[in-house]
């Protein structure tokens, strides 16, 4: 994410979308905002000789697919309404100030050391069953974030959600493993 | 009875913008006809399909089509088949020596064939003259220019091969209008047939690739939610499946590449034999070979698995399930092929459709395509957001590819990534711009390199780059960096690695310009001389049969001009000159003409009662 580029006058995703920052939206409805204003604002629907109302077109896609992709998943938004509140983990300096405690590191290496063992094996039962944890962890920990999100409890946010996303980076080792493993 | 001169059909629609699907193994134009998308005679016999097959001769002409094909088993290094699968290459990759016995030209990073009659060249300007024989055909049945186009790639094409598509357009003279997947291509063709909504997959197994996409219609929407597939897998892998079990039962070890050539072809035959017959014989040098289905069914069964893989993928990626799909439609010719159908249907659940002939399905989207971007009338009827196929990245520390924008990504898009320097004083920082879905840069795609210098030295981790990613709405790449702290920027459109430079591009537009126009004037004189034999005939056989007609005094005049006619037809370069006699002559016959509409006239009129007409 280009954090460090973002000007206060730049509009949110939320903005965008006409909707308040929240945890909560409704994807269905997003969704169908997302189809009326691409049938607003693509290229294509720009005058084919005005390279300037084009160029703007672009630009204006480019930022609503960008946002589309945020805020319909439950992850992403999340993490984006951390960073609207300070705190950016997915730049190296907001992961830094939201150190993660000793024992989840150590529970992290754990998990892993498994998973690798599990796939050197080709052991597909033994992975997806890592996999299944790790899932319901990731769920667990999403949801604390979410309701400390709700209650503005950026910390304890901040934490949880560091959490969802070394799971969902232990998650997209198994699909990477799988996929490798089917072609 | 006419005149002599054939009178244009004033509905018929001037340069319009054209749909091509530029194949593996076949290639197609169509265009929208009176609200109507349609393919257009390419080939001999009426035919709608080009076979994308190149053939250069010795004297540097080029044949394309049927007569490029029949020169295959003759000259297989000359004649370039399945091009599609070259675009984009470099010889280092894997797959491109086992596509076939042509004379490549090492050293250089852009594949090249060494061919008769003039310069090695590259797949791009072996697809720009299929490009421009289809351009030829289209502008012959508009009688004018065709300028602009979309051109249909597989959704699962990367960056190096879509601009080396886009480049073979500019290279046949075409402003091409979009880049268009072919999945989405057979959906639009599907989809403004049937008012469609819901969530379809389109199944697309062509000569030479593989792709899956999961759409969504809405409102006038078609929404690609995902795009799967094997930029090297298709119906010519069939063909290989039966060959390679020739050669092992005969005990050919290392067969030549006319042997080769024959067999494809003859293997070719077969398969298609196949999808009506329960089983094939081919015969390879005066002894039979015969397959039976099932046999051929146990072979193919692999790369269909292959299929299944990149299904399962992409539905994963849609975050949907096979029984979510509503209508699963096949495109690519070989799906005709029982055993790909029945596969289809136990993978989704239900039977596909097919009603739109799967060879022309995604020519006819692209038509439908290119009418709906230049006619302003119909630009409210329906709107296409595409994606990106792979995961656009850059190199990072140790090879690790870090993802930039993932796959699956709705394009135009434009993402950000930041960067800090990692050692003390370091003025400068090496981009590179990859392309795939594996950890491993050495895995990737390697797209572009490009530096960024002039940042002023600091401590490390002090130095912080931007890397930005845009993505236009043909899904080819721009990337641009910045040193946050003193603003210094350095970008590029990404050339592709394996493509040519700009410079060389230019070369090769010159070069083919200037053939072009001679190509051009030879075209119209040669279309002027066959109007006027046709006026030559047309005249002489009137004036034995209605000569009676006119008066000693006209027939003398007529005769002269006709020989006069004749005489300009035989010698003359000038096509405008020929045209202009043509013109003059059709006016000096024209009251010759009205007395023998009203002498047939009175024929017919006599036996019938006034009632009948």
């Amino acid at each position: 994410m280009a954090a460090a580029t973002a000007s206060p006058s730049e509009r949110t995703h939320f903005a965008l979308f006409g909707l308040e920052p929240t945890v909560d939206v409704d994807v269905k409805a997003i969704e169908s905002r997302f189809r009326e204003l691409s049938l607003a604002w693509h290229p294509d629907r720009a005058p084919a000789g005005d390279s300037r109302a084009r160029l703007e077109a672009v630009s204006r896609t480019a930022q609503l697919n960008d946002a589309f992709v945020v805020l319909k998943d439950p992850v992403r938004r999340a993490l984006y309404l951390l960073k609207l509140a300070g705190i950016d983990l997915e730049s190296e300096a907001g992961a830094a100030r939201a150190p993660m405690p000793l024992d989840f590191l150590e529970e992290v290496m754990e998990r892993r050391e498994a998973l690798d063992q599990a796939m050197a094996a080709k052991d597909h039962a033994r992975v997806q069953a890592l996999a299944d944890d790790v899932r319901a962890q990731r769920a667990l920990a999403l949801t604390r974030g979410q309701d400390a999100l709700r209650s503005q409890d950026v910390t304890t946010a901040s934490h949880a959600l560091g959490r969802v996303r070394y799971y969902a980076r232990f998650l997209e080792q198994v699909d990477a493993f799988e996929e490798e493993q089917l072609t | 009875m006419k005149g002599f001169l054939q009178i244009h059909d004033p509905l018929k629609p001037k340069g319009s913008a054209v749909g091509i699907d530029l194949g593996t193994t076949n290639s197609l134009v169509a265009a929208v006809i009176q609200g109507k998308p349609a393919c257009l005679s390419v080939d001999e016999g009426e035919s709608k399909l080009l076979p994308s097959v190149v053939h250069y001769q010795p004297d540097g002409g080029v044949a394309v089509g049927q007569r490029a094909v029949a020169q295959l088993a003759t000259h297989p290094t000359d004649t370039v088949k399945s091009v599609k699968r070259f675009m984009g290459k470099s010889l280092g990759d894997a797959e491109t020596k086992k596509l076939g016995s042509y004379a490549f030209v090492e050293g250089s990073g852009v594949v090249r064939f060494k061919v008769a009659g003039g310069n090695p060249v590259t797949p791009i300007e072996v697809s720009g003259e299929i490009l421009r024989a289809l351009k030829r055909k289209a502008e012959a049945h508009f009688a004018g220019k065709v300028e602009q186009a979309v051109i249909t790639v597989p959704a699962y094409f990367d960056d190096a091969q879509r601009q080396a598509t886009k480049d073979a357009g500019r290279l046949a003279g075409l402003d091409v209008l979009r880049l268009l997947n072919e999945p989405t291509a057979a959906a639009l063709a599907y989809g403004l047939d049937k008012g469609a909504q819901g969530l379809y997959a389109v199944y697309d197994l062509g000569g030479g690739t593989f792709d899956v996409s999961i759409l969504e219609l809405t409102d006038g929407v078609f929404q690609v939610k995902a795009v799967g597939g094997d930029s090297a897998l298709g119906g010519d892998d069939f063909d290989r499946a039966i060959v390679e079990r020739l050669l092992t039962q005969r005990g050919i070890g290392a067969p030549s590449s006319a042997q080769i050539a024959e067999l494809l072809q003859l293997a070719r035959a077969a398969k298609e034999g196949l999808t009506v017959a329960t089983e094939a014989t081919i015969h390879f040098e005066g002894q039979p070979f015969t397959v039976r289905r099932e046999e051929f069914e146990q072979w193919i069964a692999p790369l269909l698995q292959k299929t299944g893989v990149a299904v399962r993928r992409a539905l994963k990626d849609a975050q949907v399930t096979a029984a979510d799909i509503k209508g699963v439609v096949l495109v690519g010719g070989s799906t005709r092929v029982p055993a790909v159908r029945r596969f289809v249907e136990q993978s989704f659940g239900k039977p596909p459709l097919a009603d739109i002939d799967p060879d022309q399905v995604v020519a006819l989207g692209a038509a439908v395509q290119a009418d709906l971007l230049t006619n302003k009338d119909r630009q409210d009827e329906v709107l296409l957001l595409d994606v990106i196929p792979l995961s656009l990245g850059l190199e990072t520390m140790g090879g690790i590819a870090e993802k930039v924008i993932p796959r699956n990504s709705s394009i135009p898009i434009a993402q950000g990534q930041l960067f800090t320097t990692f050692q003390d004083g370091q003025t400068a920082m090496d981009i590179h711009v990859v392309q795939g879905e594996r950890e491993l840069v050495a895995d990737c795609r390697s797209l572009a390199r490009f530096r960024l210098a002039g940042i002023p030295p600091m401590a490390a981790g002090m130095g912080r780059v931007e890397v930005r990613f845009a993505v236009d709405a043909d899904g080819i790449l721009s990337v641009s960096a910045k040193e946050l702290t003193t603003g210094v920027v350095s970008s590029v459109t990404v050339k592709p690695t394996h493509g040519l430079t700009d410079e060389e591009i230019e070369q090769m537009l010159l070069d083919s310009i200037d053939h072009g126009e001679e190509d051009m004037a030879r075209r119209l004189l040669a279309e002027q001389q066959v109007e006027a034999q046709r006026m030559l005939l047309d005249g002489h056989k009137q004036l034995q049969q209605n000569g009676d007609l006119l008066s000693n005094e006209e027939r003398g005049v007529f005769v002269t001009k006709l020989e006069a006619l004749e005489a300009l037809a035989r010698t003359t370069k000038d096509h405008h000159l020929l045209k202009q006699a043509i013109v003059a002559m059709d006016d000096i016959a024209k009251p010759f003409v009205e007395r023998i509409m009203n002498r047939a006239i009175a024929t017919a009129a006599v036996g019938h009662r006034v009632e009948d007409f």
